[in-house]
């Protein structure tokens, strides 16, 4: 039996039997007594991925992207989970890159969507594919903003907030946790969309640096991070470099996660690979049009990619090596440099892959 | 390099054609794709002091290469602050954005737009496409929006299969009493006309087409049936060589946006 009294014509659009698998998602009472329970004690929680994947990431939890589609995304995180087998997880993916890793593999089952895609690299076929198949069911649609919005109502500290976006849309009837409502104040008709706090059970955010103790920085765009961190029963810090808490007092003020969020530390260089990440490294271009382009075709293009570059790594080093290793690095460094303007200009030129031409280059 | 000299395609006929919606010393929300080749196009042309928003978070960027993606740094090239991506949004809300663009794979009568799936089931549809990502949240709150899209009858349908993003809704006032921000939709511009929408019934109306493309073919790629303006159809203004050349030589030189895509 479900504790909260949901859309009824959203669930019935999307033919949900048993709304209690909704629940957790807004249960603003269990994720309160979560964030009581955690280590609230200045400790040490370094950890490595394996070990905080295995004690964090339980079957059926709903676990959240950090970072912006592939950018700053905690995709070797997430392959460790694929490595450990994890099953019927929800996924939010706003904006989301990983849901389908999870699917070819049959991790996740359930999924709240705002965006499946790889923009002009195209649509995401494994998603097309899994959710015709029935091995996926949606649980809510979203935009960016609605998504963004649960998140930092979480954040704020408050049950919810009163948005006029997705007003009108299809959203709403594809969504069992949003509700039309009159502005209270108002004299006149004036429709709002409440959006209630997000609750993921579990969210992992890669970050620049962090000490031990899990105060995070984030360098370039934060996207939900901050909100996310906040929000979440159980987090997940991986971070490019452990710094002294002294450094990020003194020197890296600004887009910071404080330590009492986070249960694990995990120190993860290339952690957002295949992604880029702001000022370390680029992404590796042809990788993803080889991944929606080769692995778009059939599921056993897409198995046999995942299995060659998840399955067949046992770690971020050896997807470095896969890559290029060292002239990968010196490269992809380069290039985001370049982009954000800290070395001279430079030629963005590449190989393109397609399905007719695999240069099997990186950079 | 590109050849700078050979004759326009449509990717590139559509950037130039929404480059010449915005307008100079405005802020401009970017969405990917082609709409990025006509904000830098604008920039480097008849719109030099502009303000580029991007949803990532990035905005008013210094000027660089062509953005690999909404969150590419070239997005936030030293930019003076990044926003939290709810924060972003709620520019448009605040009424801080003048102009966005919207991408689409269908757009109905009424402006409305579905990025959603395509078919009549939504358990079983024909194809799942990519949700909203910001295009609702845009399409809720900017004070004017310029939809952008390839046109046939399957892309121009009477109702889109899914509502992803309301345009004019049903119509008339529907958009305002659903509680909607801004002015709504104000063009809908593909490579075979610039339509614009009937000021009352809100219906979608050619406002100029392609030179060689009749109001019967226009109707022909319709799925709907199209409003005639008064009087004679103008001819949209094509792509100048000299901005087909900024095109290919400044703003995207690898072709990133503006080749027709290969598989």
């Amino acid at each position: 039996m479900a504790k909260y009294l949901y859309n009824e014509e959203a669930v019935a659009n999307l033919k949900l039997g048993d709304t209690s698998v909704l629940d957790r998602l807004v249960d603003f009472e269990s994720a309160r007594a979560a964030h009581l329970k955690k280590e609230h004690a200045k400790k040490d929680k370094r950890m490595t991925i394996g070990e905080a994947v295995a004690t964090y990431v339980q079957d059926g939890d709903i676990i959240t992207d950090g970072g912006f589609s592939y950018v700053r995304t905690p995709h070797q995180a997430f392959y460790e989970i694929i490595r450990q087998g994890k099953k019927n997880l929800q996924m939010i993916g706003a904006p989301n890159t990983n849901q389908s890793f999870f699917i070819a593999y049959g991790l996740v089952t359930h999924s709240h969507s705002s965006y499946t895609g790889a923009e002009m690299r195209g649509i995401d076929k494994v998603y097309d594919r899994a959710l015709k198949a029935g091995k996926i069911t949606i649980l809510s649609e979203w935009s960016h903003g609605g998504v963004a919005q649960g998140f930092k109502a979480a954040q704020l500290g408050v049950p919810g907030v009163f948005s006029k976006q997705m007003l009108g849309s299809d959203l709403v009837r594809y969504n069992p946790y949003l509700k039309v409502v009159q502005h209270p104040l108002k004299a006149d008709k004036d429709p709002s969309v409440f959006v209630p706090a997000l609750y993921p059970d579990c969210a992992i955010i890669h970050c620049h640096a962090a000490d031990k103790y899990g105060n995070a920085y984030i360098y370039g765009p934060a996207v939900n991070d901050l909100a996310v961190a906040a929000a979440a029963r159980k987090l997940i810090i991986t971070a490019e470099e452990i710094v002294p808490e002294s450094d990020i007092r003194y020197n890296k003020q600004g887009q910071i996660i404080p330590f009492f969020y986070a249960d694990a530390v995990v120190e993860m260089p290339f952690g957002a690979l295949p992604g880029s990440m702001p000022g370390c490294y680029y992404w590796p271009r042809q990788w993803w049009e080889k991944c929606m382009r080769f692995g778009g075709v059939s599921e056993e293009n897409n198995l046999a990619f995942c299995n060659e570059w998840i399955m067949g790594t046992k770690n971020q080093f050896e997807f470095v090596d896969k890559l290029g290793g060292a002239k990968w690095i010196a490269e992809a460094r380069r290039q985001t440099k370049a982009a954000e303007a800290d070395n001279e200009d430079i030629d963005f030129s590449y190989e393109e892959y397609t399905l007719t031409h695999d240069s099997g280059i990186y950079y | 390099m590109r050849d700078l000299n050979a004759p326009a395609n449509p990717l590139e006929t559509l950037a130039y054609i929404i480059a010449q919606q915005i307008e100079d010393h405005s802020i401009v929300y970017i969405g990917t794709g082609i709409p990025m080749v006509a904000g830098i196009l604008a920039k480097k042309t008849h719109a030099p002091n502009i303000t580029l928003v991007y949803e990532s978070g990035g905005q008013d960027p210094i000027e660089g290469d062509m953005p690999w993606s909404v969150g590419c740094p070239m997005t936030w090239r030293k930019s003076p602050t990044i926003m939290e991506m709810s924060y972003s949004f709620a520019q448009c809300y605040n009424g801080y954005v003048d102009i966005g663009f919207l991408g689409f794979a269908q757009v109905d009568m009424y402006g409305n737009i579905n990025t959603h799936m395509i078919g009549k089931d939504y358990h079983h549809p024909k194809v799942r496409l990519t949700g909203s990502g910001g295009n609702n949240d845009l399409s809720s709150l900017t004070e004017k929006m310029v939809l952008v899209g390839l046109q046939t009858p399957d892309k121009f349908p009477e109702r889109v299969d899914f509502i992803t993003s309301v345009g004019w809704l049903a119509g008339g006032d529907s958009r305002r009493e659903a509680g909607l921000i801004g002015n709504g939709p104000a063009a809908v511009i593909s490579p075979w006309g610039v339509y614009d929408f009937h000021p009352v019934s809100k219906r979608m109306r050619v406002k100029s087409l392609t030179p060689g493309v009749t109001f019967e073919l226009a109707q022909q790629l319709t799925g709907f049936e199209l409003l005639k303006p008064e009087g004679a159809i103008p001819e949209t203004k094509l792509v100048t060589p000299e901005a087909l050349k900024v095109i290919r030589a400044e703003v995207d030189p690898r072709g990133v946006f503006t080749v027709m895509p290969t598989q």
